[in-house]
């Protein structure tokens, strides 16, 4: 179980503040990093594995500083961004090396039991030339765990792969997540953030923007109309209730069933709906917000 | 149950129906742009140190020379104009080695070679266009130290026509030396993408070949076999550049100079160096393109 | 020290286009030597040594060895997979290091050797071959510091090479005192006094010890303040 601690960090390059007094926690579970391309994400990451000091502020893990911090890396690992260069290697050749500069003391097999951990036993007698990007992604994913450690770090973990084997690679990150290791990844798409993780941490332009459950960030976003999707045994009928109450800003009937209510006043249209449905007859069947995607909530952190 | 339509908005775009600029002016642009990019212009400030610093270098020793004709009333210059590029070619060698990579292993490397070729600039263009940069970057190179000889010697009161003559005389093999140098040192960044090894591809063949060739030169020399001096002569651009300035008399001495027939070798030699490297750069560039 | 860097080093070096470069200048010098003792005589082809092997082909070899081990990597930030280990970094900097080093002496100074006992060296082969291996010790270092300071690490040796040592060298009698061939050559006159003796023994010495200790140890230390950024 490690713990990565950002207190008060910031890093400029000259007069470019690509990252602005960010404080978070990554605790143990699956975290995304989400933010827009520039937003600092790398940037970010660099300083999070100690390949880059913080211009202000402290990156603690385990309460230890990982820049210059060579030990650290026992309990890292980081799949970057950046392509392999090293063709000439098989795949199993490169996680084999991966796990002798970790010291480990039984290489050979700790290097067998990850392949098969990837799915990449088949393909890792082959050189990495040869591989495709989904194929190389998993090696790189392979030759990080490989000394399992307690926080692995990815970079734009999903770029340029195949749907199917992006399935793959988040069912491998939700296990991983599921047995108490650290996982952190960043992206810039949205849905592949909410599909695996719901602790989100956002930054926009360099800073930190929201952190925590994406739902909960939705709600705290009060100053903005929250969408509702209702049915009922009527519904033309509870439109002509709800566009009366103050608390209500539009209201849409759905083209199949149901309606799409636009809601101003959270907090006296959950108490009033209920005695007006009664109030006119009316059986509510369902009730769901709809736009509580991650797409709504960070649409609304980029253009605050 | 409602259609399910789609639609397209109009958000304002116009289509631009007007006249458009044609091959010769992206050619243009494209070698203005390249010229300048070979001595860092229009790139960062870094990149501005290593081309201005050679030539900075290449063209003191020339500032000096002609304040000591100045100073102390010389009626000729103590060095010539092609005698100074052949004094010189090391800076040269080195200038064309590293700067040739930033016309050429650049695009390929990155790949962004598909975004010049994806407008209408075909390939075998945008590869003499970018050859025709290199060989300019490094005749703005050789000549700037030339005309501040020439331009002192005039000041300084030394004949007009004898210094326009072996001047045009410089110029003259400059042109044909600079195409094989630039034809030689594109090929070689070009299927080099990394920066490092091309420019230590063309240090071989621009500084190492060379010295090979004078050093059988001397030898050969000294041994009374002077034909194997004069057709190891044909083996480097320095080589085939002195010894055509000495058998051309233009202020040049080498250890066998070539004569007779052997000058027509010589240039037949340039031509065709320059031709075919040219040729190739062209199909490599085509190569890429189609990938 | 990691036999693991050491093995990934020399499989970069060797396995790759550019071996072929690195091992086309050693082959080329002795070709040339064998040529010109068998056309005229030995004596005729010792100039090559000191006018061409020593001066331009070591040090291009040292280059080219110094900054494959290093350069690429750096360049294009795979080095990261090296770095996010477990390891000093001055480890990794002395493995690089070491592979470029055997590289610069079996493909610098051994052909030189072998060249200057070809064109009837006598003591100075022995001499000339001592000078190189340790010229060639230290630009190995030098250039594996300025590999591991500057992404245009072999422009920036190559200038080095030829201007500074090159074309300064041949008009400033004092850059000897900065120059690591002059240092090797007048190490190389202990064994032959044909050799010339730049500086002084000591000097030579001591700043080749300093130059090899200090570039590996500023190799190390850059790698330890490595930093992941953007292109440049």
């Amino acid at each position: 179980m490690s713990t990565l601690v950002l207190d008060s960090v910031s890093r400029w390059f000259g007069n470019v503040v690509a990252v602005n007094d960010v404080s978070l926690t990554i605790s143990p579970g699956v975290t995304g990093l989400l933010g827009p391309n520039g937003a600092g994400k790398t940037t970010l990451m660099a300083l999070m594995t100690g390949f880059l000091a913080p211009s202000a502020g402290t990156v603690l893990l385990d309460g230890k500083p990982v820049w210059r911090h060579t030990e650290a890396y026992r309990q890292i690992g980081l799949v970057p961004e950046r392509e392999l260069s090293f063709g000439y290697l098989t795949g199993r050749q490169f996680v084999r090396a991966n796990a002798d500069l970790h010291g480990l003391t039984d290489p050979g097999a700790a290097t067998e039991r990850i392949l098969g951990v990837v799915d990449m036993v088949e393909p890792a007698g082959r050189n990495l030339d040869t591989y495709s990007k989904g194929m190389r992604q998993r090696v790189k994913i392979a030759a990080a765990l490989v000394h399992a450690p307690a926080l692995l770090l990815l970079d734009e973990p999903f770029n340029g792969v195949d749907p199917r084997q992006r399935m793959h690679l988040m069912d491998l990150l939700r296990r991983l997540g599921d047995e108490g290791r650290t996982v952190l990844f960043s992206s810039h798409i949205l849905e592949e953030v909410e599909r695996l993780a719901r602790h989100i941490e956002v930054v926009v332009s360099g800073r930190h923007a929201a952190s925590g459950d994406f739902g909960a960030i939705r709600r705290l976003m009060t100053d903005r109309p929250v969408q509702y999707a209702v049915t009922s045994s009527d519904d033309r009928a509870l439109a002509t209730v709800l566009i009366a109450q103050p608390s209500v800003r539009a209201v849409r009937l759905r083209p199949d069933s149901g309606l799409d209510v636009e809601v101003d006043d959270l907090g006296s249209f959950a108490v009033g709906l209920p005695q007006w449905a009664r109030a006119h007859g009316l059986t509510l069947l369902d009730l769901s917000p709809s736009d509580e995607s991650l797409e709504s909530v960070f649409a609304y952190l980029v253009n605050r | 149950m409602a259609e399910r339509t789609g639609v397209i908005h109009d958000l304002g775009y116009r289509r631009y129906d007007g006249p458009r600029d044609g091959t010769a002016t992206i050619a243009r642009t494209l070698y203005v742009t390249g010229l300048r990019h070979a001595f860092g212009l229009g790139r960062s400030g870094k990149s501005k140190i290593l081309p201005f610093l050679l030539l900075g270098l290449c063209t003191l020793p020339a500032a000096i020379v002609v304040g000591v004709v100045t100073l102390i009333s010389l009626d000729e210059l103590p060095i010539g104009y092609a005698s100074y590029t052949t004094q010189t070619q090391l800076l040269v060698s080195l200038f064309a080695a590293a700067q040739a990579p930033v016309l050429f292993s650049r695009d390929l490397r990155h790949r962004s070679i598909v975004l010049y070729l994806a407008r209408p600039l075909p390939a075998p263009v945008f590869a003499l266009t970018r050859w025709l940069s290199l060989t300019s970057a490094l005749l703005v190179f050789t000549l700037l130290p030339q005309l501040v000889l020439y331009v002192g010697a005039l000041l300084a009161g030394l004949d007009v026509s004898d210094q326009t003559t072996a001047l045009l005389k410089a110029v003259a093999l400059l042109l044909l030396t600079t195409t094989v140098v630039a034809g030689i040192t594109g090929l070689i960044s070009s299927v080099s993408l990394r920066r490092g090894f091309a420019i230590v591809g063309s240090i071989v063949a621009l500084v190492v070949v060379p010295g090979v060739v004078t050093a059988v030169q001397a030898i050969a020399q000294a041994e009374g076999a002077d034909d194997v001096g004069v057709a190891a002569g044909l083996a480097s651009p320095w080589s085939l550049h002195s010894g055509l300035a000495d058998a051309w008399d233009a202020g040049v001495t080498v250890f066998t100079p070539p004569s007779g027939g052997w000058v027509v070798a010589y240039l037949a030699v340039a031509v065709l160096v320059a031709a075919v490297t040219t040729a190739a750069l062209v199909r490599r560039l085509m190569k890429v393109a189609s990938r | 020290m990691n036999a693991t860097i050491v093995r990934l080093a020399a499989q970069a070096l060797l396995g790759r286009r550019r071996f072929w470069l690195l091992l086309a200048l050693p082959v080329l010098l002795v070709a040339l030597t064998v040529l010109i003792a068998v056309l005229t005589d030995r004596e005729a082809a010792w100039p090559l040594l000191p006018g061409l092997g020593y001066p331009i082909v070591l040090p291009l070899v040292a280059v080219l060895a110094a900054s494959s081990v290093l350069g690429p990597e750096v360049d294009d930030g795979s080095i990261v997979y090296l770095l996010s280990k477990p390891i000093s970094r001055h480890g990794v900097a002395l493995s690089k290091w070491v592979v470029a080093w055997a590289a610069t002496l079996v493909a610098g100074a051994l052909p030189l050797f072998v060249s200057a006992l070809i064109a009837g060296g006598g003591d100075r082969a022995p001499a000339i071959g001592l000078a190189a291996a340790v010229a060639g010790t230290t630009y190995s270092a030098l250039f594996l510091a300025v590999s591991a300071l500057t992404r245009h690490a072999v422009i920036v040796s190559l200038l080095f090479v030829l201007i500074w040592e090159g074309l300064l060298g041949n008009l400033l009698s004092g850059v000897a005192w900065l120059s690591v061939a002059q240092w090797g050559l007048r190490i190389g006159y202990e064994v032959s006094a044909a050799l010339p003796d730049p500086t002084n023994l000591v000097w030579a010495v001591l700043a080749s010890v300093v130059v090899t200790v200090g570039g590996v140890w500023l190799a190390g230390d850059r790698l330890r303040s490595f930093s992941l950024r953007g292109e440049d």
